[in-house]
């Protein structure tokens, strides 16, 4: 239910030559023109559909207000008091429960990993996710049935996936180990997991970019099917060669592409908890911030520091999203 | 010369991403076929010689190895298939009036309303879990139906809304002005004329939806983890930390993978229209 940060604007951009905001006024009567809403535009004349619209709407909005933006306002102010259903009763303490999380080892060792997430999530699912754009943006004979299967890693719960990789990582029968064993580069079987910390949150991170690559490639193929073909005609006549085409044209061409591939890689990164419980458990060596949130909330039942760790961690989601946006979105003229 | 060398790189190039998209759904297949024995091999067998069905007998309570390791497997897919149809139809239903409203209709704050529900779409999990857990306990709604399915829709609305929005700006007005002109109310026309030719659009929500539904897992750790309405993956979970053999492991796994699958085999072109309309997950 999270991880969508850039997808208004962009969408906007992309969709625009379809239509959707530019010509959309043409096809309306001249009557309903004047007072059509615009994004970011003024109404003119409100209210002449009278109370039909608020009741389609009401659910909607009784929906969104009680269950997303009522919970999120109960977050911020539950952040700043002492919650815990063992030790009553609830007070005030300020800032007291984010001392209390930083205080904690475990939970500032899962803010680093899960910066490890967030960087191998981000450069490995932009990365593959690009590749495999590339690889299917000209139409080919079986490409329909090669986008299925690219696909159907993003379609599969990531719970079960971490089940299915655990089972390739298993140290002692495990697929993984047997094929680098054959291939002589491993000596002898290995405990992949839970070993070596950076090593671990590799693999579990794997686990997840192969779930959210097919995501990145979609979203890379929409953008490299925008680009208009004479550009690509106008440098295969001056001769250049396919790096250099699609390092100076498809690569800058695609750039609100790879933006919206990279906010949401980075935000669902940012939430790994799935693969993580299903590979690492409660262990510190592989732990995420939602890993840690959950286990310190509903485990250790300390709901003052579950909600000061979840309104960081919000904060720190919704910031980087932000932040990669402006960084890397921008528009493009072709 | 260059040419076909690039073809070729690219042939392999596909190869390899077809062998990783699909490797470990066929190794847990194929390790779910297996003995136990057989599964256990090093170095390990890349294609099962005499598949048995034994791992599924026992998950489902009729083999030998019966089930009390995995039991409740069947409860499990009847309460994922309730859980995830229910957040679909709820979700579609009141995304596709609202959407259309959004689109077509011209009302007080409309601009200020769509972009606070379309901005709830940037709130991360952490934003609203422990608080849902605190409502949904006040309101006697954890392990029930309705109380995840309330959680699904609340979280699955704003992406719906945003695709048919979408769906319903690309559609040409004309089509309720004829409807109009013929004498039919705003809701006639939504419901005769607007419905019928969204519906690409709508199976494309659907689908993302389910799919999306099907996957969810630390909602109902939280809320729904009673056998009586544990989803699937939770349940997979479970039998996961258990110690049970690790043929029927991979056998829940390919339980809970196969209705996802079926639906990426058949209806791939929906989700690639959900995927890209909304460009989200």
């Amino acid at each position: 239910m999270a991880e969508r940060a850039a997808g208004d604007d962009v969408d906007q951009h992309r969709a625009a030559p379809s239509g959707r905001y530019l010509y959309n006024e043409d096809r309306r009567p001249a009557a309903k023109t004047r007072s059509r809403w615009l994004p970011g535009g003024k109404q003119t004349r409100p209210g002449r559909d009278g109370a039909l619209p608020y009741l389609m709407i009401a659910p909607l909005v009784v929906f969104i207000a009680a269950l997303a933006i009522y919970p999120t306002v109960l977050t911020i102010i539950e952040a700043f008091f002492h919650s815990d259903p063992l030790t009553p009763p609830n007070r005030f303490v300020g800032f007291g429960n984010f001392a209390g999380i930083f205080s904690n080892s475990q939970v500032r060792t899962s803010f680093e990993n899960t910066g490890w997430y967030a960087l191998f999530g981000v450069v490995l699912t932009v990365s593959l996710g690009t590749g495999i754009g590339l690889l299917l943006q000209r139409p080919f004979r079986g490409r329909g049935i090669i986008l299925a299967i690219v696909i159907l890693p993003w379609a599969l719960p990531g719970v079960v996936e971490g089940v299915i990789w655990s089972w390739i990582y298993n140290p002692t029968v495990g697929v993984l180990n047997s094929v680098l064993k054959s291939l002589h580069l491993i000596g002898q079987y290995q405990l992949f997991i839970g070993t070596h910390r950076v090593e671990t949150i590799l693999l579990i991170s794997l686990v997840q970019v192969w779930q959210i690559t097919p995501l990145a490639a979609l979203i890379v193929l929409a953008g490299l099917q925008s680009i208009p073909d004479e550009l690509y005609e106008g440098a295969s006549v001056d001769g250049a060669s396919w790096h250099r085409v699609v390092r100076s044209i498809t690569l800058p061409l695609i750039r609100p592409a790879l933006a919206i591939a990279t906010v949401q890689a980075l935000v669902i990164s940012l939430n790994i908890f799935d693969q993580v419980y299903v590979l690492n458990a409660s262990a510190t060596t592989g732990s995420s911030l939602m890993s840690t949130t959950y286990f310190i909330t509903f485990q250790d039942l300390n709901f003052g520091q579950g909600y000061a760790l979840s309104l960081l961690a919000t904060v720190v989601t919704v910031l980087a999203a932000v932040l990669i946006v402006k960084v890397l979105y921008r528009k493009v003229e072709y | 010369m260059k040419r076909r060398l690039r073809g070729s790189g690219r042939v392999v190039a596909l190869a390899l991403v077809v062998l990783w998209s699909l490797f470990p759904v066929y190794w847990a297949l194929k390790t779910s076929l297996s003995t136990n024995a057989a599964a256990q091999q090093a170095p390990a067998q890349l294609i099962v010689t005499h598949p048995i069905w034994a791992s599924y007998q026992a998950l489902f309570g009729a083999g030998p190895e019966s089930a009390d390791a995995a039991g409740g497997i069947a409860r499990a897919l009847v309460n994922i298939v309730v859980e995830t149809t229910g957040a679909t139809l709820l979700t579609l239903a009141i995304a596709v009036v609202g959407a259309y409203a959004f689109a077509r209709l011209r009302f007080r704050l409309k601009g200020a309303i769509f972009y606070v529900v379309i901005a709830t779409l940037t709130l991360p999990v952490y934003a609203t879990l422990i608080p849902l857990y605190r409502i949904m306990s006040d309101l006697h709604l954890v392990n029930t139906y309705l109380g995840i399915i309330l959680v699904y829709t609340s979280g699955f609305l704003p992406l719906a809304l945003w695709i048919m929005y979408n769906v319903f700006m690309a559609l040409p007005a004309s089509i309720e002005e004829a409807a109009r002109i013929d004498g039919a109310t705003t809701l006639q026309a939504f419901r005769r004329v607007v419905v019928p030719t969204a519906r690409p659009g709508i199976v494309a929500t659907a689908i993302v939806t389910f799919l999306f539904g099907w996957g969810q897992f630390i909602f109902p750790l939280v809320l729904s983890s009673s056998s009586s309405t544990e989803p699937l993956t939770v349940l997979l979970a479970a039998i996961d930390s258990r110690n049970v053999p690790y043929t029927i492991i991979n056998a829940a796994a390919i339980v809970a993978v196969a209705i996802p699958a079926v639906i990426v085999f058949f209806l791939n072109r929906w989700i690639v229209t959900g995927i890209t309309a909304g460009s989200l997950k």
